[in-house]
């Protein structure tokens, strides 16, 4: 006994129909991408620094890098840059970690 | 420039000010997106900006001639589907053929030798080829309108989201997108998180999978054990497999915020129980596209057993093919041109219907996968070679390479290939009853983690070399 395998429609939509019900428009794309750029600036400071500094050569890297260099220090005073080095530090721990328990070799 | 980034962030942002600035001009929002996609290639090597218009040009004008001269419609098509193929042939297998006839002729003991020229390969190159042939072909066969607007013929064969990496839109389904602008809204929840998760599956799973474990055990296989080699193989499956569908999700999720729709590429592959679904599931752009334009051309199944097995091997091997110019990649298409005949010879079309025989064809098939992905992997024929006898030796040395945390994350990558997929969705509906505000919060602070989580610095998506 068998059953038949399902067969692929030509071209599905990634995003079903039921999904699409309800959204935004233009604008609100904007919006919700401006506030979340502004989020990510307060809690990811410490990679926009080395992000900055892989611009080393182009025009206005140094400014750049000078404003961004003060943001993170800006945000590491609030305590902003907790979550982030927390994070980090736990999943370097995880990655180094070894069968025992303890640091890999 | 790559999506997990901060460049790619502001680049973004500029377009999505742009397009909301447009209201509802939407030529001039395609002029703007086709403005931005050509910006977002020469990102890479503007110099290829060219090749890519020219590219465009040419399937444009073969379109227009192909509505225009009727009867002489199947010679336009040949001209116009050749210069892309020599095109993608000049780029990506010169070198490669250039290395054989030489070393064809070291052999036959012949003391000619062709000129290497170290050609460059354009990223993206096989993808916008493919849209190229995509819509030359359906304007022949009459799948498609012919496209009389050029501005719509340069975004569909440069819009940014799926120009270097896929998925394959096919012009049936694009240009009529391109017609009038979408009235529903832009379901920025579900977008939302689809990048997320693309995120995560890309800068955590593959990354650390990568760096961990499978990119220096395929570097020096002969420096390992069994059991390192059997888990960076599955390592590699995980990887390649997050890789690709991350940079998936995330360009079906922006070109859902910029307001269109793109097909789906990926349908949890290796749950499948027989090699045939696996290639309904695993990279369903291209699989489609080989059978609509390779396949069912050479005849399909159409004409006897023996020619549909030559057929599924000749398709395949050109799939391999496409990945890169190698015997590798020959080995791996035509493992699966090979395993998709058997099975075939097998009557092993239907799914088994018992549990066990789910069980133990999934087991199979993966397996099976697996395998092929070494040649794909591994730097050439031989060191796959090594690799696959290395697997069935020195297993007492035990596992050096591969610690606790990569096999977590082979087992996630693998879980989340058996999670029904609707099991996300109330994520995506709860997401929707939030505002606007809420969303981009959530979403700053979902990438924040997801960023903190993964290595510094972000390595370029594997499909981008092909």
């Amino acid at each position: 006994m068998s059953e038949q395998p399902p067969r692929a429609p030509l071209v599905t939509d990634a995003i079903p129909p039921r999904l699409r019900r309800t959204g935004t428009t233009p604008a609100g794309v904007l919006l919700m991408c401006v506030i979340g750029t502004l989020v990510l600036g307060l809690f990811a400071s410490r990679d926009l620094v080395t992000w900055t500094q892989r611009f080393a050569d182009a025009p206005g890297a140094p400014t750049a890098q000078r404003l961004v260099q003060k943001w993170d220090g800006w945000m590491a005073g609030l305590g902003l840059v907790e979550p982030h080095e927390t994070l980090r530090s736990a999943v370097a721990r995880l990655v180094d970690m070894g069968w025992g328990g303890g640091p890999n070799d | 420039m790559l999506f997990p980034t901060f460049g790619f962030l502001l680049f973004f942002l500029v377009v999505a000010a742009a397009l909301a600035a447009l209201g509802p001009r939407f030529e001039a929002k395609k002029a703007v997106l086709v403005v931005a996609s050509y910006y977002f290639y020469a990102a890479w090597d503007w110099h290829f900006c060219f090749l890519l218009a020219f590219s465009s040009a040419v399937s444009f004008t073969a379109g227009l001639l192909i509505a225009k001269h009727e009867r002489h419609k199947r010679p336009i098509l040949t001209v116009a589907v050749t210069i892309h193929l020599l095109l993608l042939g000049t780029f990506k297998y010169l070198d490669f053929l250039t290395l054989s006839a030489n070393r064809l002729a070291h052999l036959l003991d012949l003391h000619a030798e062709l000129p290497f020229i170290e050609v460059i390969l354009p990223v993206g190159i096989s993808f916008f080829t493919f849209h190229g042939i995509s819509y030359v072909v359906d304007v022949y066969r009459g799948d498609v309108a012919v496209c009389r607007r050029p501005l719509d013929m340069l975004l569909y064969m440069s819009f940014f989201p799926q120009l270097v990496a896929g998925p394959i839109v096919r012009a049936s389904y694009f240009l009529p997108q391109l017609q009038r602008p979408s009235t529903g809204p832009i379901p920025v929840a579900t977008a939302v998180v689809l990048i997320l998760g693309g995120l995560f599956k890309k800068v955590v799973i593959a990354n650390y999978l990568a760096t961990g474990l499978a990119d220096p055990v395929f570097g020096a296989p002969t420096s390992y054990g069994g059991p390192d080699l059997l888990l960076a193989a599955y390592a590699y499956a995980v990887q390649i497999y997050c890789d690709f569908s991350a940079y998936t999700d995330m360009a079906i999720a922006i070109a859902a915020l910029c307001g269109f729709r793109f097909p789906r590429n990926f349908d949890q592959p290796y749950r499948a129980q027989r090699l045939r679904e696996f290639w309904q599931r695993w990279h369903i752009s291209l699989s489609t596209w080989l059978r609509d334009y390779l396949y069912k051309p050479l005849g399909g199944n159409r004409y006897g057993r023996l020619k549909t097995y030559r057929n599924l091997m000749i398709t395949m091997l050109l799939g391999g093919i496409w990945h890169g110019a190698g015997w590798k990649f020959v080995m791996w298409g035509a493992m699966h041109g090979g395993g998709l005949a058997v099975e075939r010879m097998l009557g092993l079309g239907a799914r088994p219907v018992s549990l066990w025989a789910k069980v133990v064809s999934t087991i199979v098939v993966f397996h099976f996968v697996c395998l092929a992905w070494i040649f794909f992997r591994a730097e050439d024929f031989a060191v796959a070679s090594l690799f696959i006898a290395g697997l069935f030796s020195r297993w007492s040395q035990g596992v050096q390479q591969a610690g606790p945390f990569a096999v977590a994350l082979i087992l996630i990558g693998m879980a989340e290939q058996f999670t029904p997929v609707r099991l996300f969705e109330p994520l995506s509906a709860w997401l929707e009853r939030v505002p606007l505000w809420g969303i981009g919060v959530a979403a700053g602070i979902g990438v924040a983690i997801v960023n903190a989580l993964g290595p510094e610095g972000v390595a370029p998506f594997i499909y981008f070399r092909f």
